[in-house]
């Protein structure tokens, strides 16, 4: 301790102190403080000085030290806090039922909410963990396409290398270019993709290394490995210098050296990798690889620029590059701008630029919307249970009021007295509120689309967000009665001239907002159910079933493999393409007269229509025999339809070849239905081009064929893992997804439904309690069933109409917009869905009122009598 | 004895204050009464009976010197009333009393 006046004590304590602490006597005790605590710096470390000072700071709040704040004064008050928390905990326990529907209803809607914070929080922390975040950009550029322009993620080759070179500003540059190859460890033999990057990959992002040095990537040898595939390899060994070979081709390959492996990746990302090696690798791995070549391009440039500033002068000067580009493209690929894009917001941009590395997290955004609509629902909806009852059961405690007021409590005191009730209640329905969503909805949602949300407890603003919660909640639900209930005049409660409770307009209508909640949302997930029904019995344009396709590297497998497969009588067709339907495309720009068209195009064979069941609408496919059809595309009905005319004989340009159109295709689904349908061309595939062997199978025999695939296969090639699999296997996660939302919306409606209903009995079973007497005199003069049942339905009948008139048409209108939103193809829409949740609502309704006419009905009119 | 209402650890204090005379002041009186109690005090403590001494006209306090030590902060020195110390001797007066009376007290109780 050089000097001991140097250190200075805490700063936040003071400030603490000097608002509380009378004013007077601030100095002298500010004073000892600090005298105090240079003696403890010298006797102690100095934190433990620091220590001591808060904690003495905070042990100074005593009543005659602190400031005669009011509040201060009204919190002393604790003698009758004390009696409140005891009149409700008695209230609580009085009406098990009623505290129940409060309690559970406030529970699931607290819930919901804090799923959806969970779900929130890890949206908004995607990336969020890169600690250049705000000064690594992704380069994209701007095209006009179809007259619009149109943002790109991928950037000319050549880029990367002249930007490092001619801008000092610019900190680091890395390319990202990616490849599917073969890795091989003894035994373990997978097709992986592997991220070629610039050595400065691992400066720019932040992916601590669990094994290993982030700058051993700069040695060309060198690999990095995420956790899970070291696990995958290596289970929990280390494996940095043990090696890994690359089977980058046919015969081809290279051994790597690991030299580090990833710490677990952030649960919320967009970027990561499996394998990382240096970039140059690509002058040993492919030989074709051209770095000037500015035709081509790279997966992404990310640029690192630590002044914003400089952004702006780079952008500026970028105009050279644009030049380069546009004299080494043709026409049809011209850019018209380059620009920048910060990482930290990438994933939001992502959904706008074509191609990019990252992955749009806009369908997450959505999500959040729905879940806050949904959660404010399902609070509003518990709310008004509460305010419902509470009015309902105010009657009862009239008497308690009054007394109070006669004692001399004044309106503000009975508002506090019934604020404080509710924030009783609040935290209960809070605790179980918690415990729902982090051990039911969160984990419910995490298996059902297999990830992880990474919800914490230790998460600060959640801490903020609970209490908030809390307060909303007990406020929105208690100010309302607590109003009401205090306004009355002692002198009327006490004489007993107060009726109500049972007739309050804003009761009705809080119901009936209830009711008109849990109709919409029955009929939306009706309709939904609907549309997944249909759709998953919906057409995809083409043979699914006993399809199956295979991945392959060059001609020569392909055609071995299919002398293998051709022998197996239960494969009728075999064909070979360079694309798939529902895996791969390219695209291309057909160039008419008048018009250019960017397009799909798959390069197949003859036999590919016949194989996949894709239906010819008119003219022909192509004939089978070597070197026909040169010039030829058959096209499908989009495309058709956008060319307008006769299309059969067209002629248009790709690049400089003409082709002519031979034949129409009906449409077809190449992705979900989510997607319209692209305009797509198929040409003849150069047999050298073949990367899929796709196959027709027999009847049912699809199974075997698939197993037949396989063997074949791993007879042919021992060393690389087999690729392929069912045609319906593509795209299956699209089936799994729409149950999703179908379950998602039938857990919904069930909790909204159970919300209202739970209301509706509540209010009921006060009802026909508060008229027992009347009901009894009633059965005693000989009503029976009918006349008891039109007297409990009647004061709700309308109620039920209205909200069924408002709710079942609202619901129909929601649900049409959100599946024409969310699907491009969906189920004709008809009235139906509105039609059967009437009907479900209706007996629900019903069935809750009958409970109680059946109550009345087994009471004894006598016992009934005898009440009070 | 009848409207004094002192406190234990307040009629502590006050001796202490009484003990200390210029040098009666907020670090001092924790330090000395520490040293004979030997236990730990807390600011807090010694501050709040202070000032309810203070209040009740057992103390008046005036503003003394300030040191680099206290970040350029005045103590407050404290001093005993005369109505202070009238009641410090009634007490004493009273203990004594109590203590003289007890060995004959246990005696008797022994006889019998």
């Amino acid at each position: 301790m050089n000097n001991p006046l140097s250190i200075r004590p805490p700063q936040w304590p003071v400030k603490f102190l000097r608002f509380f602490l009378k004013e007077k006597y601030l100095e002298e005790i500010e004073g000892d403080m600090e005298e105090i605590f240079y003696e403890n710096v010298e006797r102690f470390s100095v934190r433990k000085a620091k220590r001591l000072y808060a904690w003495e700071m905070i042990k100074l709040l005593r009543p005659n030290l602190i400031k005669n704040l009011e509040f201060v004064n009204y919190l002393i008050q604790s003698g009758m806090f004390k009696n409140y928390f005891k009149v409700s905990f008695r209230g609580l326990m009085k009406n098990p039922v009623n505290s129940f529907i409060n309690v559970f209803g406030l529970a699931v809607a607290i819930g919901l909410c804090v799923f959806g914070y969970a779900f929130a929080r890890w949206t908004f922390s995607t990336d969020q963990f890169h600690k250049n975040k705000h000064s690594v950009y992704l380069t994209t550029f701007f095209a006009n396409r179809d007259g619009v322009a149109q943002q790109y993620g991928t950037t000319p080759r050549p880029l990367g290398e002249m930007l490092r070179e001619d801008f000092a500003q610019i900190k680091n540059v890395c390319r990202v270019e990616d490849r599917s190859v073969v890795m091989k460890h003894d035994d373990n033999v997978f097709h992986e993709r592997v991220r070629y990057v610039d050595p400065e990959f691992l400066e720019m992002f932040t992916f601590p290394l669990k094994w290993g040095t982030t700058n051993a990537l700069k040695d060309v040898n060198s690999i990095i490995l995420s956790e899970p595939i070291s696990v995958k390899y290596f289970g929990d060994e280390n494996p940095i210098g043990s090696s890994i070979q690359m089977i980058y081709g046919k015969d081809q390959s290279k051994v790597f050296k690991i030299v580090g492996v990833a710490a677990e990746f952030p649960k919320a990302r967009t970027i990561s990798f499996d394998f990382l090696v240096n970039f140059e690798n690509f002058r040993t791995t492919d030989r074709a690889y051209d770095f000037h070549d500015w035709n081509a391009f790279v997966n992404a440039t990310f640029i690192q620029v630590d002044n914003p500033s400089d952004l702006l002068v780079i952008k500026e000067k970028m105009d050279k590059y644009k030049v380069l580009q546009n004299s080494a493209v043709k026409e049809d690929w011209a850019i018209s701008s380059f620009s920048f894009e910060p990482l930290a917001t990438l994933h939001e941009q992502s959904e706008y630029i074509k191609n990019d590395i990252s992955r749009s997290s806009k369908s997450n955004y959505v999500s959040i919307y729905f879940m806050v609509v949904i959660a404010v629902f399902m609070l509003a909806l518990a709310c008004t249970n509460y305010i419902n009852i509470a009015i309902a059961t105010a009657a009862k405690r009239l008497k308690e009021i009054g007394v109070r007021k006669t004692i001399g409590a004044t309106r503000k005191v009975v508002i506090t007295q019934f604020l404080t009730e509710n924030i009783v209640l609040t935290s209960f329905a809070l605790l179980i509120g918690v415990a729902l969503g982090y051990f039911f909805f969160i984990p419910g949602f995490e298996s059902l689309w297999h990830f992880n949300m990474d919800f914490r407890f230790t998460d600060v603003n959640l801490w903020i967000y609970l209490p908030v919660i809390l307060l909303v909640t007990s406020i929105a639900s208690g100010i309302y009665p607590a109003l009401y209930i205090s306004r009355f005049r002692v002198t009327t409660i006490l004489k007993g001239s107060v009726k109500f409770g049972q007739r309050n307009l804003l009761t009705k209508v809080f119901l009936c907002f209830q009711l008109i909640f849990a109709c919409i949302f029955i009929t939306m997930s009706v309709m939904f159910t609907q549309n997944t029904n249909y759709m998953s019995k919906r057409s995809w344009g083409y043979n699914r079933a006993g399809t199956l396709y295979a991945m392959v590297p060059d001609q020569s497998s392909f055609e071995k493999l299919s002398a293998i497969m051709v022998q197996s009588p239960n494969v009728l067709s075999i064909s070979g393409s360079a694309h798939h339907v529902g895996k791969t495309h390219k695209s291309t720009v057909l160039h008419f007269p008048d018009h250019d068209y960017e397009v799909d195009q798959l390069s197949v064979d003859a036999n590919y229509f016949g194989t996949m069941g894709l239906e010819l609408k008119e003219g022909r496919t192509f004939n089978d025999f070597e070197g026909s059809d040169r010039h030829a595309v058959v096209i499908n009905e989009t495309l058709a339809g956008n060319i307008k005319g006769n299309p059969i004989g067209l002629v248009f340009r790709i690049d400089t070849v003409q082709y002519e159109v031979i034949g129409v295709l009906k449409d077809f689904h190449s992705y979900t239905f989510r997607q319209l349908v692209r305009p797509i061309i198929f040409k003849v595939a150069d047999k050298p081009d073949y990367r899929f062997l796709s196959l027709k199978a027999r009847g049912d025999s699809d199974m075997e064929v698939y197993k037949a695939l396989q063997a074949g296969w791993s007879e042919l090639f021992p060393e690389i893992p087999f690729e392929g699999g069912l045609q319906e296997d593509v795209w299956g996660f699209y089936y799994r997804e729409i149950g999703i939302y179908k379950l998602v919306w039938k857990v919904f409606a069930f909790l909204a439904v159970s919300l209202a209903t739970l209301g509706l009995y509540g209010l009921v079973r006060l009802n026909v309690e508060g008229r027992t007497k009347e009901f009894s005199i009633r059965k005693v003069l000989g009503a029976g069933i009918k006349n008891i049942s039109a007297n409990v339905i009647n004061q709700y009948l309308v109620l039920f109409i209205v909200a069924l008139c408002i709710g079942a048409p609202l619901g129909h209108w929601l649900g049409t917009w959100l599946i024409e939103f969310s699907n491009e193809y969906h189920m004709p829409i008809t009235p139906s869905g509105a039609m059967i949740s009437t009907v479900i609502t209706a007996v629900v309704l019903l069935a809750t009122v009958s409970t109680q006419i059946w109550k009345v009905m087994k009471s004894n009119p006598v016992s009934g009598l005898k009440v009070e | 004895m009848k409207k004094t209402k002192l406190g234990e650890f307040e009629e502590l204090v006050l001796l202490t204050v009484a003990a200390l005379q210029q040098d009666a002041y907020g670090v001092e009186i924790k330090r000395e009464l520490e040293e004979r109690l030997k236990h730990k005090l807390s600011v807090g403590s010694i501050q709040s009976s202070l000032k309810r001494m203070e209040e009740k006209g057992f103390l008046t306090s005036q503003f003394g010197e300030a040191t680099q030590k206290r970040g350029g902060k005045r103590k407050r020195i404290y001093a005993t009333t005369s109505h202070a110390r009238k009641v410090l001797e009634e007490m004493k007066e009273i203990r004594a009393g109590l203590w003289s009376a007890i060995p004959k007290l246990a005696y008797e109780l022994k006889v019998i």
